[in-house]
């Protein structure tokens, strides 16, 4: 089965460009022509080929807008699914205290209609993590949006390994009147974790190793590089710590939200770090959050970091993804980079650069074509592609 | 004792075949045809009525809850993974509701622990005729159950568990699960000479593959999770009352995973019940899944298993799989096809009569026979002694 996209507008090598015509089969992108190097190239496309193509289905994209299906590189998707209530909630293990064996991919809700609605919005791929209760929350996984089950929608089913600092553990436990309560509690208990898988990895290599330990195994992947750390952090100092703690460890480490970014944009900056920022479309509903702005995205781009944007859904729907980029246009970002922050970098902080994010011969096709420029909030997704099945 | 039925229809090919007769000799079926001639203690003229295998279902409580008290033996609530229960501890023969399965045809249940606590123990199978449990039991470590969803959160939630989300019920189970392998592992290693567990010890026989895991789970997604941890752990698996399983059906198929369906004749009063229906059964079995009915008595009582079977042809499914799915099918599920299940030669003499098609939910059972025992529960029924 092939399809063809002909005319239109491509979001292509980081800009708006012309295309001739993009073909999809077997899942992938097989070919991207733009009106401007077939004009160069002076070349009609020859007789016999047609042949081939009669089976392809061709659709017209004129004056329309073709882009990659945006990535959302940190989501709760269906972990409480929308309309159900308590039955439903498998976000925090809220008595728990440090929960790494815990996987988002077995609570995944394939029937959830956010994975529609995150469709509709164009979005196609998602990063899914357990809440941020606990110091260690647990394994996040990495789906795209279609699939009757989860194992059908994995990408990857255990991606990174989730913390929190700042507020929430630190108001969860003290409610409950336990340890931690404090910012340097947190800190303790992710460390004190650490520390034993650390040991643990030692041991595991000596003879005397006898039985696993759930947790401990949980984090071998994270000790041993294979999976990434994600740090939930909003304030400037939270975020210090997160890294001051990847650094002791050895940590591939992302930074979630990352709302005072910006007031330490120079050192994020020095850090190469990546960070997905959001969801900033939300209240200032608690003091970690009183500096938050769109500008942060912008000022961290300028400093080097690579930055996706983030509704965390369902604190905000799944469809404010591109809403959330328009929003940081108008607080003075470049079209290019706000599409890069949901199409691009997320792929990039995911590890799946050489898979999705851009359209690109080789790449998944996950392409959605928009009726009308996709940061204009009026506009609405024509159709959507997920590895080459039109789901819309 | 030996018994043989006269003049009877027995199910054969799909319809019910009349003018047999069949032969019950020391607990098993002797003989079946037309022309069997032997001396018997009772013979039963039957003037054409049905007789089919005695009934199984392959999943419920039946003697752990305390039949018109709020007493059960179902529920362990305040542990969470106790694989080393075992239903014969618990059953009461004398219960009422052993009388009620008898009435309703039903001579083999699979009994066994509540399904509010991820591993709450392990599976018995039980006849329904016998004075004590020991006397009825075939085979009593027959599967270890587990349970998804719902049902196991608010019952976290209410005992204040320290886990209240799917994630952490699936966590707790592979954590068990690693345990169970690392300590047979060791048990086989003779160097480490180790205390026996007893939690651990239960679940060695699912870790062989000896046995199923029998996993509780209504959603579709609760259903996937045991699919995951049975192929992580290359476990057998049951699903038991697979709400949602009709949304999965090439997924079991093509993994040969069968389904022992219900209770579907109760009200969606939980979430996860929202998908029933009553064509699951059907779509499943039109993909090719082996699908058993339950009413998991005291979910629904135990009359009812039949109810369950004719309620699924009035939504499409034809009678002869709606009948094997409340005799060979649960047989086979159990592992207990060469012993239950069907009219055959050899097998136990496990037989139910009926006085019209035993589908027809009016049709009154007038006896069951259960390893030879006869239990009579119709005046009307001709029985003669000695010829």
């Amino acid at each position: 089965m092939k399809t063809i996209l002909e005319k239109g507008i491509i979001f292509y090598q980081g800009k708006f460009q012309e295309l001739d015509k993009l073909v999809i089969e077997k899942g992938k992108i097989t070919e991207i022509t733009l009106t401007s190097t077939k004009a160069k190239k002076g070349k009609v496309v020859p007789a016999p080929k047609k042949k081939t193509e009669t089976s392809a289905t061709v659709i017209d994209c004129s004056d329309e807008y073709i882009l990659p299906g945006f990535i959302d590189a940190h989501t709760h998707i269906s972990l409480e699914e929308e309309g159900v209530g308590w039955y439903d909630a498998d976000f925090n293990e809220s008595f728990g205290l440090a929960t790494p064996q815990v996987r988002a991919f077995d609570a995944l809700k394939m029937r959830d209609r956010a994975f529609n609605d995150a469709l509709h919005g164009g979005v196609t791929t998602a990063m899914i993590t357990p809440g941020s209760a606990n110091p260690i929350g647990g394994q996040c996984c990495i789906v795209k949006m279609v699939g009757n089950t989860a194992e059908a929608a994995v990408i990857k089913e255990s991606s990174g390994m989730k913390f929190a600092f700042g507020e929430n553990p630190k108001r969860v436990y003290g409610e409950q009147k336990k340890f931690p309560s404090t910012r340097m509690g947190t800190a303790a208990v992710i460390r004190e974790w650490l520390m034993k898988a650390q040991d643990y990895l030692k041991r595991k290599k000596t003879k005397e190793f006898k039985e696993r330990e759930i947790k401990l195994e949980a984090l071998l992947p994270l000790i041993e590089g294979k999976i990434q750390a994600r740090a939930h952090a909003h304030q400037a100092d939270d975020i210090i710590t997160a890294y001051r703690i990847a650094q002791e460890f050895n940590l591939e480490m992302v930074f979630d939200h990352c709302t005072e970014g910006h007031l330490i944009a120079k050192e994020l900056g020095k850090w190469k770090a990546r960070a997905v920022v959001g969801p900033t479309f939300s209240s200032r509903c608690k003091p970690e959050l009183r500096n938050k702005t769109f500008e942060t995205v912008e000022i961290l781009m300028d400093e080097g970091c690579v930055v996706a944007l983030t509704t965390d859904h369902p604190v905000m729907p799944i469809e404010g993804l591109s809403v959330a980029a328009a929003m940081c246009v108008r607080h003075g970002l470049d079209e290019e980079r706000a599409i890069k922050a949901i199409t691009e970098n997320p792929a990039i902080i995911l590890g799946l650069d050489k898979r999705l994010g851009k359209l690109e011969v080789g790449y998944d096709a996950d392409v959605v074509v928009w009726d009308g420029h996709p940061l204009d909030t009026r506009s609405k997704t024509k159709a959507v592609f997920v590895d080459g099945n039109k789901v819309i | 004792m030996s018994i043989i039925f006269n003049n009877v229809r027995i199910p054969m090919s799909g319809t019910f075949f009349p003018g047999q007769k069949v032969l019950v000799e020391k607990g098993k079926i002797a003989s079946v045809g037309s022309m069997i001639r032997k001396n018997v203690e009772k013979v039963i003229e039957c003037e054409q009525k049905y007789l089919i295998p005695g009934l199984i279902d392959a999943h419920s409580h039946l003697g752990l809850f305390e039949s018109s008290t709020s007493v059960d033996d179902i529920h362990e609530p305040f542990a969470d993974i106790t694989p080393h229960l075992r239903p014969l501890d618990g059953v009461k023969m004398r219960d009422r509701a052993m009388e009620d399965a008898r009435r309703a045809g039903i001579s083999t249940c699979m009994v066994c622990p509540g399904s509010e606590r991820p591993i709450s123990g392990i599976c018995s199978i039980l006849k329904t005729n016998g004075n004590s449990a020991d006397v009825g039991l075939i085979v009593e470590q027959a599967g270890v159950l587990m349970s998804f969803g719902e049902q196991v959160k608010v019952a976290a939630r209410n005992g204040e568990k320290s886990y209240v989300t799917r994630m952490g019920i699936t966590a707790l189970i592979r954590e068990t699960l690693m345990k169970a392998q690392d300590y047979y592992a060791a048990k086989q290693s003779k160097k480490m000479v180790k205390d026996r567990e007893i939690d651990m010890e239960a679940l060695i026989p699912l870790i062989k593959g000896e046995v199923a895991m029998r996993a509780c789970a209504h959603r579709a997604e609760d259903i996937m999770a045991a699919v995951r941890i049975a192929d992580e752990f290359k476990l057998k698996l049951v699903i038991e009352y697979g709400t949602e399983a009709h949304m999965l059906a090439k997924v079991l198929a093509d993994k040969k995973i069968p389904v022992v369906l219900g209770p579907t004749l109760i009200p969606r009063f939980r979430y996860e019940l929202n998908e029933k229906t009553f064509e699951s059964a059907k779509i499943l079995m039109d993909a090719g899944v082996e699908v058993a009915f339950t009413c998991d008595y005291p979910g629904l009582p135990i009359e009812t298993l039949r109810v369950a079977a004719a309620m699924s042809i009035q939504y499409g499914l034809d009678e002869k799989r709606a009948l094997a799915a409340i005799t060979d099918v649960p047989a086979s599920i159990l592992g207990v096809e060469e012993r239950l299940g069907k009219i055959k030669k050899g097998l136990d003499g496990d037989l139910a009569l009926f006085s019209g098609h035993p589908l027809d939910i009016r049709s009154r059972l007038e006896a069951l026979v259960v390893d030879g025992d006869l239990f009579v529960f119709s005046d009307e029924l001709k029985i003669e002694s000695g010829s």
